[in-house]
């Protein structure tokens, strides 16, 4: 009868407790316990705070761009070369680029660094990541070696991806285009109590550019004909991408980040017309998973661990007289830990320590190297590397109009060098909405292990390193960068303005010798100096408007060097001698105008600008004339009812069919169009 | 008063006790706290009450609502809404309903059998005072989201006018469904500049607190919270009052109930703290003034400088 009575009160209980709890407010809406969710980690640095300056791309301007390409995002950053050798190998340089790896940029996706350990680039077609899958991209502009470690010598790129629980439902969109732009993506969403995750499947494929049939920019044909411009391209691309990510939190004040995901990637590469490298496949299974483990510490202060691999694997066949082939596979493990402290109201401090491997494992055969130059016809390399660093940064707001970002980082980097990248930035906000900034900092860029180990005599597209160090001596790359900027806003015209003036000096620039060594050496300075700017201006709640402008001057001792034979190429840029000065683009622009209409109607239109340049190893044939563009999106949402979403968008680039020439002349990028129905439910 | 008139009072007080039954001594007043719960809160509200308390009040504590069965008392005050509707039920006894939403008041009132002398002090803050801490925050956001249950039954009509008299704007959706809480949430900051959280249990939880706050962070638009903990957690900043607040209000009111014998009307809280989330308006790019300067306006605002 007690038992009874005990579950009568019980049940009571409950369905009085469930009662207050759907229909009434109680006390404990207002009395309850909830978990911090904006920690510092989840918070990003407003930029008149940051010791940099910075560009931040969000997911409205990434969608208002049109771009299907993660690279051509960058297109939006001040002062950024975006360029393509093939369809689909872009690169993306700061202070223009000395070849197309642009070795000078980290590039990180949730905080795990993606340029590969061989020849330290990026491979943009072989992330595992589409651009829809990015949430916001931040990009430094400039050295942020104390904070970021060692290849951060010209900026970098911190790409964050949308959150585990950004979504709660299904989607897929399909995009048609032009150039054969064939795109499917198919998404999944969860939120739950204390797990959220998400998942793309996605397909990539485009045809690349065009193959010429007559020769860009008015070259008489003969001319194209012996630089091999006409009908030898193809340069197609197929990618196969999954990925990931789920957000475990089992109580308040624990977070896990559990990642991984796979691309396996298919391109065209070569040409129609070269020997040693003929039109083939080159074949990349790209793989990577990351675990992070975030703990909430009192007073607000933060432990984080993070361990990530990334696997990569190329390979390539291809017949130089009889069958060639080569692969290449890398790996990269990552370890770091992170403290952040607050050590008063206005001090916080971020310290921590991180270990990385890089594992090199490649090899090749091709008896036309026997027959051709008497050497060996298979040939491999192995290399197995470990660098550490430790790093502080500490950020006091000494009063609240100064604030002082100090930071340093020591590193022993993956051939044993030791460096020390300190920073110090003091922002000044003159008033709240004028804020001055200025900073000095030293980088250093290690060398890659396709500069220290270089092999000169090799077929195909990928880099076989050399089993011996042909660049003994070769030291890392040293740049001291001072920038002056200011930030405002101006309520009044519902504008800001980002501002920036800067010279980075390089010193042991390392450069590609041309005399008889052949190898990879010390001894290029130049200094790059110049003034950036952005203005954001919103005309009202619904249109909204982004400009940025950039004019860069670089001087170098190229030309010295050149006479001495150290370099090949003689710059074909009429204003300069100098073909370090003339790889750099003097003057570039990009504008991004969005507009929100009546019926679900969104609008969009860009604008690119890029004076004329000589890229730094091309010859006079590729020198790019003045880039304009024109890029429109319109995109109309349709309300299904019943929780399905529809939107249907087209995309225009390049508008005016302005038919303007990249990094290599053939890849003339001329007007295309895609359509992208994308369902939600 | 000299010191010895003071001497003959309490004498005189001292005899007329003498011969007055004790438990009908004029100024003994025998208080029942009736708690919903013994965990912090409640227990914070029965410490602060009793710090002061003149000696003639005397006050007993019973920690479970649920053990609560017509014990005799000169007032009851309960703590909590699960306190008073257990009170309101089973007594007639003169009742102040502490720490309990100001919209269950009236089905507070519906289930005394007689609504003569019961009063309340409300947890939640009067809409004027939450509007104008909306404006003295960010004087340049004037459209303000709100998603709420059907069921909660909050006024938003009171709500909206409040916002209209600072100039702004509320939109309010009501929450179609349990599954379609984020679509929902979506709509409200699409359209919004500022999210507003509500005493809503099925929206505003320590489970779904994580994807509002992150999906409202993503589109750059602050959430204004409940409470300390809400700020904590993330929200922009928050007006409320604690448990303290709450106690000192309820001591008064009883103290004036010893002197009088009568209540008076429920009654928003007096007193109120607000919290502000400087780092992330910091990120979020807004400035926004201390928690001291907006408690200033706000005072001005409303013309009742304390």
């Amino acid at each position: 009868m007690i038992k009874k009575q005990h579950t009568a009160i019980a049940l009571l209980y409950l369905v009085s407790h469930t009662c207050y709890a759907a229909d009434f407010s109680s006390e404990t809406d207002y009395y309850q316990e909830l978990p911090v969710v904006l920690s510092a980690s989840r918070l990003s640095q407003p930029l008149s705070e940051a010791p940099n300056a910075m560009t931040v791309i969000d997911r409205k301007m990434i969608t208002a761009s049109g771009f299907r390409s993660i690279p051509d995002l960058f297109k939006l950053v001040p002062g950024m070369y975006v360029s393509y050798y093939k369809g689909s190998q872009a690169f993306v340089a700061y202070h223009g680029s000395t070849d197309q790896y642009a070795r000078r940029m980290q590039v990180m996706i949730d905080g795990r660094s993606v340029y590969m350990p061989l020849t330290s680039t990026v491979d943009w077609a072989d992330l595992p990541i589409t651009v829809d899958d990015i949430e916001r991209i931040e990009v430094i502009r400039g050295p942020a070696a104390a904070s970021h470690g060692a290849n951060s010598t010209q900026g970098v790129i911190s790409i964050t991806t949308r959150d585990a629980g950004w979504m709660d439902g299904k989607s897929i969109s399909v995009t048609r285009g032009s150039k054969g732009i064939n795109d499917v993506a198919a998404r999944i969403g969860r939120r739950g109590d204390t797990l959220d995750y998400r998942m793309t499947l996605a397909y990539s494929a485009d045809n690349g550019y065009d193959n010429l049939s007559t020769p860009p920019k008015n070259i008489p044909i003969t001319q194209p004909k012996a630089a091999g411009l006409l009908n030898n391209s193809f340069d197609s691309n197929q990618a196969r991408l999954l990925n990931y990510r789920a957000d475990y939190h089992p109580n308040a004040v624990d977070r896990y980040d559990i990642q991984f995901g796979l691309n396996r990637n298919v391109q065209a590469v070569g040409w129609t017309d070269s020997v040693g490298n003929p039109v083939h496949d080159l074949i990349a299974n790209t793989s990577f998973m990351q675990l992070g483990w975030i703990r909430l510490l009192d007073n607000n202060a933060e432990f984080s661990l993070r361990y990530s691999h990334i696997g990569q694997d190329q390979h390539e066949a291809f017949t130089v007289f009889s069958l060639a082939n080569q692969s290449v596979k890398s790996s990269r493990d990552e370890i770091e830990l992170q403290h952040t402290l607050p050590l008063s109201e206005s001090n916080r401090l971020v310290y921590g320590a991180a270990w990385r491997n890089d594992q090199v494992a490649a090899q090749g055969y091709a008896q036309a190297l026997f027959l051709l130059y008497k050497a060996s016809p298979a040939y491999s390399s192995s290399s197995n590397t470990n660098e550490y660093r430790v790093f502080a940064h500490d950020e006091w707001r000494i009063t609240p109009q100064f604030l002082l970002n100090t930071g340093g980082m020591f590193e022993r980097d993956a051939l044993g060098h030791q460096n020390v990248s300190p920073r110090v930035a003091l922002n000044f906000h003159v008033t709240p909405q004028h804020t001055l900034r200025m900073g000095t900092s030293i980088a250093y860029r290690t060398p890659a292990l396709a500069e220290s180990s270089f092999r000169a005599l090799q077929p195909g597209v990928l880099f076989v390193p050399n089993a011996t160090v042909t660049s003994p001596g070769l030291m890392p790359e040293r740049l001291i960068s001072r920038e002056i900027g200011y930030l405002g806003e101006f309520h009044e015209w519902n504008s800001t303005l980002d501002l920036r003036l800067f010279s980075d000096q390089v010193s042991n620039g390392i450069f590609h010798d041309q005399t008889f060594k052949k190898s990879f050496v010390n001894g290029m300075s130049s200094v790059y100096q110049g003034v950036e700017a952005t203005v954001k201006h919103s005309f009202d709640e619904d249109r909204h408007v982004t400009v940025n402008f950039a004019h860069e001057l670089a001087r170098s001792n190229a030309p010295s060097l050149l006479s001495a034979g150290y370099l090949k190429f003689v710059s074909s840029a009429p204003w300069t001698n100098d073909i370090l000065s003339g790889s750099t683009p003097r003057d570039s622009a990009s504008a991004l105008y969005s507009q929100r209409l009546s019926g679900d109607v969104s609008f969009s239109a860009a604008y690119y600008y890029q004076a004329a340049m000589q890229p730094f190893d091309r010859g006079p044939i590729d020198f790019q004339p003045t880039q304009r563009r024109m890029d429109a999106r319109v995109a109309k949402a349709f309300n299904q009812g019943g929780g399905v979403k529809a939107e249907l968008a087209l995309v225009l680039q390049n508008l005016f069919d302005t038919r303007y020439t990249e990094y290599v002349a053939n890849n003339v990028f001329n007007r295309r169009g895609y359509v992208t129905l994308t369902l939600n439910w | 008063m000299s010191a010895g008139h003071k001497i003959a009072r309490c004498l005189l007080q001292l005899m007329l006790c003498w011969f007055v039954p004790a438990g009908y001594a004029a100024e003994d007043l025998r208080v029942l706290l009736v708690l919903s719960d013994n965990n912090a809160p409640y227990q914070t509200f029965v410490n602060t009450f009793r710090q002061n308390l003149p000696v003639h009040i005397h006050t007993t504590i019973l920690p479970v609502a649920e053990d609560f069965d017509a014990q005799q008392a000169d007032l009851i005050v309960t703590v909590g809404v699960k306190a008073a509707d257990r009170v309101a039920a089973r007594s007639t006894l003169p009742m102040l309903a502490a720490m309990i939403p100001s919209n269950t008041y009236v089905d507070l009132l519906a289930k005394r059998r007689s609504a003569r002398l019961t009063s309340a002090i409300y947890l939640d803050q009067p809409w004027a005072r939450q509007a104008a801490l909306l404006h003295a925050a960010m004087p340049e956001r004037h459209r303000i989201g709100v998603l709420y249950s059907p069921g909660t039954r909050l006024d938003m009509s009171a709500l909206r006018a409040a916002l209209v008299e600072q100039g702004d704007t509320l939109l309010a959706k009501p929450l179609h469904n349990a599954g379609s809480l984020f679509s929902d949430m979506e709509e409200v900051l699409v359209a919004s500049e500022v999210l507003l959280a509500v005493p809503d249990s099925a929206i505003y939880n320590s489970n779904n607190i994580r994807n509002i706050l992150l999906s409202s962070y993503r589109r750059g638009i602050p959430l204004i919270g409940l409470s300390q903990a809400y700020v904590k957690a993330g929200a922009l900043c928050a007006i409320f009052s604690t448990p303290e607040h709450l106690a000192e209000q309820a001591r008064s009111v009883t103290v004036t109930f010893a002197q009088t014998r009568t209540l008076s009307a429920a009654q928003f809280p007096k007193h109120y703290t607000i919290a502000v989330n400087q780092e992330v308006a910091r990120t979020l790019g807004l400035t926004i003034p201390s928690a001291e300067a907006l408690r200033i306006q706000i005072e001005k605002s409303s013309g009742s400088l304390r």
